[in-house]
């Protein structure tokens, strides 16, 4: 027999929930953005060169997926503490510590991936844009074409890595709601862990039945797209 | 001299490997080789497989600067000029590879590439943007090419999709739809059976007709009999002999040509790479 669960919304209702979900959407996402910036360039670069020491930038690069959040996050808030050297700032214990703790854990992700996807275009085709006239430039774009559905399943990997996260913005962010109930660095995720240690754990549910939905749309839309790479072969 | 020199006038280039030598670590690839192509002239350089027929391209097509030797344009080594004066000449080849290396999108965006890389950035973009509101029809160059190759039909279909002679069309289609002075052909009917290989071969004589200067690597020599004024026998990275089909294949002079047109001089075996001269003092035995 299916018994209905009833959930009691904290003070601030679902105000409160949105403003996680917000939250938790605009420090994932900006993190993402900034980390696919920095790091196409460079899976381009280290996918368009050889040099001395390669396999060893590859391998530091694919270790770094492996980054235990909990680590990243005490070593960004080491660094942005008051006594640390970037304590100036003044950023500890915010959305934008949150950004940066995320930008480490989604980089390696993206990096990674992307690397992959460009290796993966063959010597061939850039040997075609070359030869049909094209610079350096062009050729790259050629490139940045052929593994574009890699490189966006790297930029949707690196977000589901970011917006599922718990240790390191728990660490750097400090889970802090304002006292109207809004959110400030509380994401879906810390607000679980909240929720689970309160023992609200039908508020847990529903805060984490809206992560699994964002994650699950997130790699909905990743099928979607290799989908589509591959049915652009048989069309 | 001036790189435009010649675009869109008679078409009165030459492009010349002189004394080229290319070597991937200890191995070397090819040796002393002088080889060039006068405008209109179909020069076929034929061999067995791994003799450095591929590499000789390469370095024509300007992929790689030789270890030694230049490859010269109308006399003026090409690597004594700037990036920008090489890549204009670059944009008066075009080449096709024994792999068609299509890019994964539809076949005009393929054949319609080469023109495209060819305009300034601005026109680029603009071009861009207004592909995307606006159903543009492909450049009447492009369309032509591939009317030459039978596969007009095709023009929308992902090149990805296509089969292997049909991806070889089209890549050859791809080469011709830029006007190009000259063309360099590695193995460009691999893939093709008979009747488009008589297709491809008429389109090459109508272009070095039209005065475009063409080299084609193969390692078949009826091919090479069919389309060429003149050919290259090349074994061991090393230029053989060269002259007219019928002289080459008819009355050759060395005998590693006369084992080659025999059929008993398949591959070239790495042994025999490092000393071709073994494989003379065995042919003379």
């Amino acid at each position: 027999m299916l018994v209905p669960i009833q959930v009691q919304l904290p003070d601030g209702g679902w105000a409160y929930i949105a403003s996680i979900v917000l939250v938790s959407l605009e420090v994932s996402l900006t993190a993402v953005g900034l980390s696919t910036l920095f790091s196409l360039p460079i899976a381009l670069l280290v996918g368009f060169t050889d040099f001395p020491g390669k396999g060893v930038v590859t391998a530091v690069i694919n270790t770094g997926m492996g980054f235990p959040s909990v680590v990243v996050g005490l070593v960004v808030l080491m660094l942005l503490s008051n006594s640390g050297p970037l304590g100036a700032l003044d950023l500890a214990f915010t959305p934008q510590a949150m950004i940066a703790s995320q930008f480490v854990l989604a980089t390696p992700v993206i990096m990674s991936v992307s690397l992959s996807a460009v290796e993966g275009v063959e010597q061939s085709v850039r040997d075609a844009a070359f030869s049909m006239g094209g610079t350096d430039v062009d050729v790259g774009l050629v490139v940045i074409k052929e593994a574009r559905y890699g490189i966006v399943t790297a930029i949707l990997a690196g977000f589901g890595r970011a917006i599922s996260e718990v240790g390191s913005i728990l660490i750097v962010g400090g889970n802090i709601v304002f006292s109207d109930g809004e959110s400030y660095t509380r994401t879906l995720t810390t607000a679980i862990t909240v929720e689970a240690r309160q023992g609200r754990y039908e508020i847990g549910l529903v805060l984490g039945a809206i992560l699994l939905v964002l994650v699950l749309g997130v790699n909905g839309l990743g099928s979607w797209i290799r989908s589509k790479g591959r049915g652009d072969r048989s069309t | 001299m001036d790189p435009e020199q010649g675009k869109g006038g008679p078409l009165d280039v030459s492009l010349a490997a002189t004394e080229v030598s290319v070597s991937f670590g200890a191995e070397r690839v090819l040796h002393d080789v002088s080889l060039g192509v006068e405008p209109g002239e179909v020069l076929t350089v034929v061999g067995p497989s791994g003799t450095g027929k591929t590499t000789l391209l390469r370095l024509l097509a300007m992929f790689r600067r030789p270890d030694a030797g230049a490859v010269e344009w109308d006399g003026t080594d090409v690597w004594t000029l700037s990036e920008d004066e090489r890549l204009a000449l670059r944009r008066r080849i075009s080449m096709v590879f024994q792999e068609p290396s299509l890019f994964n999108a539809p076949v005009r965006r393929n054949v319609t590439y080469g023109c495209r890389v060819r305009r300034p950035w601005g026109r680029r973009i603009r071009n861009q943007l207004k592909g995307l509101v606006t159903d543009q029809s492909p450049p009447e160059a492009a369309r032509t090419a591939l009317r030459t190759v039978g596969l007009l039909d095709k023009i929308d279909q992902n090149a990805l999709s296509l089969s292997g002679g049909e991806a070889q069309r089209v890549a050859f289609a791809r080469a011709l739809a830029v006007d190009p002075e000259l063309m360099l052909l590695d193995e460009p009917s691999s893939n093709l059976d008979p009747r488009n290989t008589a297709v491809l071969e008429d389109a090459i004589r109508r272009a070095s007709g039209r005065g475009v200067g063409i080299v084609v690597a193969t390692h078949d020599m009826h091919q090479a009999e069919r389309i060429s004024d003149r050919v290259g026998f090349i074994y061991g990275g090393e230029l053989i002999e060269t002259g007219p089909p019928t002289q080459v294949f008819g009355d050759p002079e060395d005998p590693r040509t006369k084992q080659f047109v025999d059929g008993e001089l398949l591959y070239d075996a790495d042994e025999s790479r490092d000393d071709p001269r073994d494989v003379l003092d065995r042919a003379a035995e």
